[in-house]
């Protein structure tokens, strides 16, 4: 059930008129809807897994509890380990067990050894990082006395499941979003309105820019053996451009969804596209991952290094952003696109200015200065040549993408494969870019306070809804990050 | 609590409702919902919705073959029995065994009549089919309009989709004639041999014998109607040898399901200046065919 779907439009109405109108007022009851409907919602894609996810729920509640309880150090840590170990282990079997087996059989092949190794035929479960990632978060607390855990399993249940944020993000914390679960909570006019608008937002993100980029960049990157280096580069950015949008739009929609229940999930994306520098960057991008890895990864080794110096810092930071990268995939292009990102850090780390943000850093006026025009524009161009190696197959497809980039046929005129919605592609993207940049100071570009006038407000909206009803493209894509 | 949400709810209806009527002046003026591949075949599944089609007791379907070969003002004079042409475009005999079983369910007909002839047998079914199949009948018979959100098409599309569609005059019972050659069409591709068999051809038998045992268990007679081809076409020992391992195959699937196979198949009846191309006729040929289908169906069809 996608957010994009008739179906899903159909679940949200009702689930909406149920949770408010009939469970309002009754806190246990409208957590124990949100826990069914977020069963139901998983269901709908595979009823089977969504006894992986029960399992996990179950596990983690009662090893958080006996967490808490127990006043033995060691017994303590053995069930957190215990946690972890099935957490990783999980998401080891169902999301790398192929890549592990198939990385081995190479290894051998270079010795000249033959490996009887097969892979198995394993279905990706979805949302599979996404929460387990809030599970390990959520012992890890515990365990560090962050958070008290959860008694009643309906709102832990809910926490890991929350249907808003269950496939793709944002990996909220369990201080975050368990202690809302356990707030009453009243319908808040404001909030809702705001909700819906993001949802708009989001659509308008997801429909009318990824979807219709994926429609142009698609064919270009199937056939770029054959195509001039500037049809190359015209794919290069719009793929930048549908990377942010598609995830960029679900994250919108998901914290707008949120919001129509009452509840205040993290934020994801900060405009990243206007970040000064790749640290900047990962300030403003996936937010979530990004804080979650700080916190839990990058903190403990940057403790375990401090001895070191800079060079603890570095070897920190690049097991960090490797470790991102492969978060993301179990490909060697998600290990070189984190390993990159983490070394794209070694100059700051060097100057000594990775924690200063820059002054002109958030573009907050219509005076933008030529230098942080100038650094953003870089920072985007790094971006779309690293995320060539983020979009490849495999290494090999990586290197010869580069190599055919780098041609003389850069300077040719571009071809495209498919025309289907080309101009409007443009000039929503042009939208998109100009309307973040002014709303830069707020959560989303669609809190439009500046028109005070309710017609006015409605003409944008309107705006909007058709120009997403007219421009979608022939076929709606699943979100990019579903595969994570 | 409940006055915000009311109020709430209000806004947002205010933002749904003219996109609502939006959609209802769109289908009214005859902007359809996009449902298959097949323009065609939605533009006549609306059109069976919009007379309330039903209750057909003599089915005719298939493909462009049965469109345009089967004569509707004889069908209609000839047999008592109520008469439509579901016929359209392009369909296979793997698309045909599946959208037969919802025709059937709707129709509950006593005949099934089937003008065939290879092109049918060359693709594999098209699974956009499955979106008409698939949808709840209150959509197919009642609110058509639901289509326009249940496979969404942006409303570009469906406007191109209209302005781009061949005009074609379909008559009160489904049948279209071929009086002309069609435009923007080249005459060498129209002319030319198609491949046949492909590797969609045994599932495209496969197909006819499922469609031949379901309707033998709904106690439905089917008449299988081998249409005939163009002299030029089989000019050849090797494709006139194609050609009747072909008839072979479609009688004995058809004959051993207790189905009715005819086969009109005469290079001195039909000859080449009856046809179009290579398997159409045209309305000349089209009404030698159907009087000569009717002369044999009279003592089956009572």
């Amino acid at each position: 059930m996608l957010f994009t779907s008739a179906a899903f439009v159909f679940f949200i109405a009702v689930f909406f008129m149920l949770y408010w109108y009939v469970f309002g007022g009754n806190l246990k009851l409208q957590n124990l809807f949100i826990l069914t409907g977020s069963f139901v919602f998983y269901a709908w894609w595979d009823w089977r897994f969504l006894f992986l996810l029960a399992g996990s729920c179950t596990v983690n509640y009662f090893l958080g509890i006996r967490i808490a309880e127990s006043k033995n150090e060691k017994y303590r840590n053995f069930l957190l380990w215990t946690g972890l170990s099935l957490g990783l282990a999980s998401l080891l079997f169902f999301k790398y067990f192929n890549f592990f087996v198939s990385s081995l059989i190479s290894t051998f092949r270079v010795f000249h050894l033959q490996a009887d190794i097969h892979t198995l035929n394993i279905t990706l479960p979805l949302g599979i990082s996404f929460y387990t990632f809030k599970t390990l978060s959520y012992l890890l607390d515990i365990k560090s006395e962050k958070i008290r855990p959860a008694t009643d399993w309906v709102v832990f249940y809910s926490y890991v499941s929350f249907f808003p944020a269950l496939l793709s993000g944002p990996i909220d914390r369990p201080k975050t979003l368990i202690l809302q679960l356990q707030q009453k909570r009243v319908f808040d006019y404001h909030q809702a309105s705001d909700g819906m608008r993001q949802i708009l937002w989001g659509l308008f993100k997801k429909i009318v820019i990824a979807d219709n980029c994926a429609a142009l960049t698609n064919p270009i990157f199937d056939h770029y053996k054959v195509l001039p280096a500037s049809s190359l580069l015209f794919a290069v950015f719009l793929f930048t451009i549908q990377l942010y949008a598609d995830f960029s739009g679900y994250s919108d929609m998901a914290i707008g969804l949120a919001s129509l229940l009452g509840f205040k999930i993290t934020r994801n994306f900060n405009f990243p596209f206007f970040a000064q520098s790749i640290p900047d960057f990962w300030r403003r991008w996936h937010i979530s991952l990004t804080n979650w890895f700080t916190d839990y990864v990058f903190t403990p080794l940057n403790i375990y290094f401090r001895n070191y110096g800079k060079a603890g810092l570095i070897l920190a930071i690049s097991i960090n952003f490797t470790a991102i990268g492969i978060w993301h995939g179990a490909n060697w292009t998600f290990i070189l696109f984190g390993f990159l990102h983490g070394c794209f850090f070694i100059p700051s780390i060097l100057r000594g200015s990775i924690n200063k943000k820059k002054k002109n850093a958030g573009l907050t006026s219509w005076s933008l200065s030529l230098k942080a025009f100038i650094n953003a524009s870089a920072t985007f161009i790094l971006l779309m040549l690293t995320f060539i190696i983020f979009r490849a197959n495999s290494l090999a497809q990586v290197f010869d993408f580069y190599h055919k980039l780098f041609s003389p046929s850069i300077f040719y005129r571009f071809t495209i494969v498919e025309k289907i919605n080309t101009t409007t592609t443009l000039i929503a993207i042009a939208i998109m870019l100009w309307a973040e940049w002014l709303q830069q100071d707020k959560q989303h570009a669609l809190q439009i306070d500046a028109i005070k006038r309710f017609p006015g407000r409605a003409l944008i909206y309107f705006g909007l809804i058709f120009t997403i009803l007219f421009f979608s493209p022939p076929t709606i894509t699943d979100f990019i990050y579903f595969k994570f | 609590m409940k006055k915000p949400i009311n109020r709430f709810l209000l806004k947002t209806l205010l933002f749904i409702i003219p996109v609502l009527i939006f959609f209802e002046v769109l289908f009214r003026l005859g902007f359809a919902p996009i449902v298959t591949d097949s323009t065609l075949f939605d533009l006549k599944m609306l059109g069976v919705q919009k007379h309330h089609v039903k209750n057909v007791k003599l089915l005719a379907m298939g493909s462009s073959i049965t469109l345009y070969e089967l004569n509707s003002d004889s069908m209609v004079k000839n047999f008592k029995l109520r008469y439509y042409n579901f016929a359209s475009w392009g369909l296979q005999i793997g698309d045909m065994n599946r959208l037969l079983t919802s025709l059937v369910k709707t129709n509950q007909p006593e005949y099934v009549i089937l003008c065939s002839s290879f092109p049918d047998f060359v693709s594999p079914p098209n699974n956009s089919y499955l979106n008409y199949i698939n949808a709840n009948s209150y959509m197919k018979d009642s609110f058509p309009e639901l289509f326009y959100f249940k496979n969404y098409n942006s409303i570009h599309q469906i406007i191109r989709r209209k302005f781009n569609t061949y005009p074609l005059y379909i008559d009160s019972w489904g049948g279209a004639s071929l009086s002309d050659k069609l435009r923007n069409i080249n005459s060498e591709k129209w002319n030319e041999h198609d491949i046949f068999p492909t590797r969609y051809t045994p599932g495209n038998y496969a197909a006819l014998d499922s469609l031949s045992t379901f309707l033998r268990n709904q106690k439905i007679k089917f008449i299988f109607v081998q249409v005939p081809v163009k002299k030029s076409y089989t000019n050849t020992d090797r494709s006139k040898h194609i050609i009747l391992t072909h008839f072979d195959k479609c009688k004995s699937i058809v004959e051993a399901k207790g189905g009715i196979y005819l086969n009109y198949y005469n290079t001195a009846i039909f000859t080449d200046h009856l046809f179009i191309d290579q398997y159409h006729l045209q309305q000349a040929g089209s009404v030698i065919l159907t009087s000569e289908i009717i002369a044999d169906l009279k003592k089956v069809i009572k």
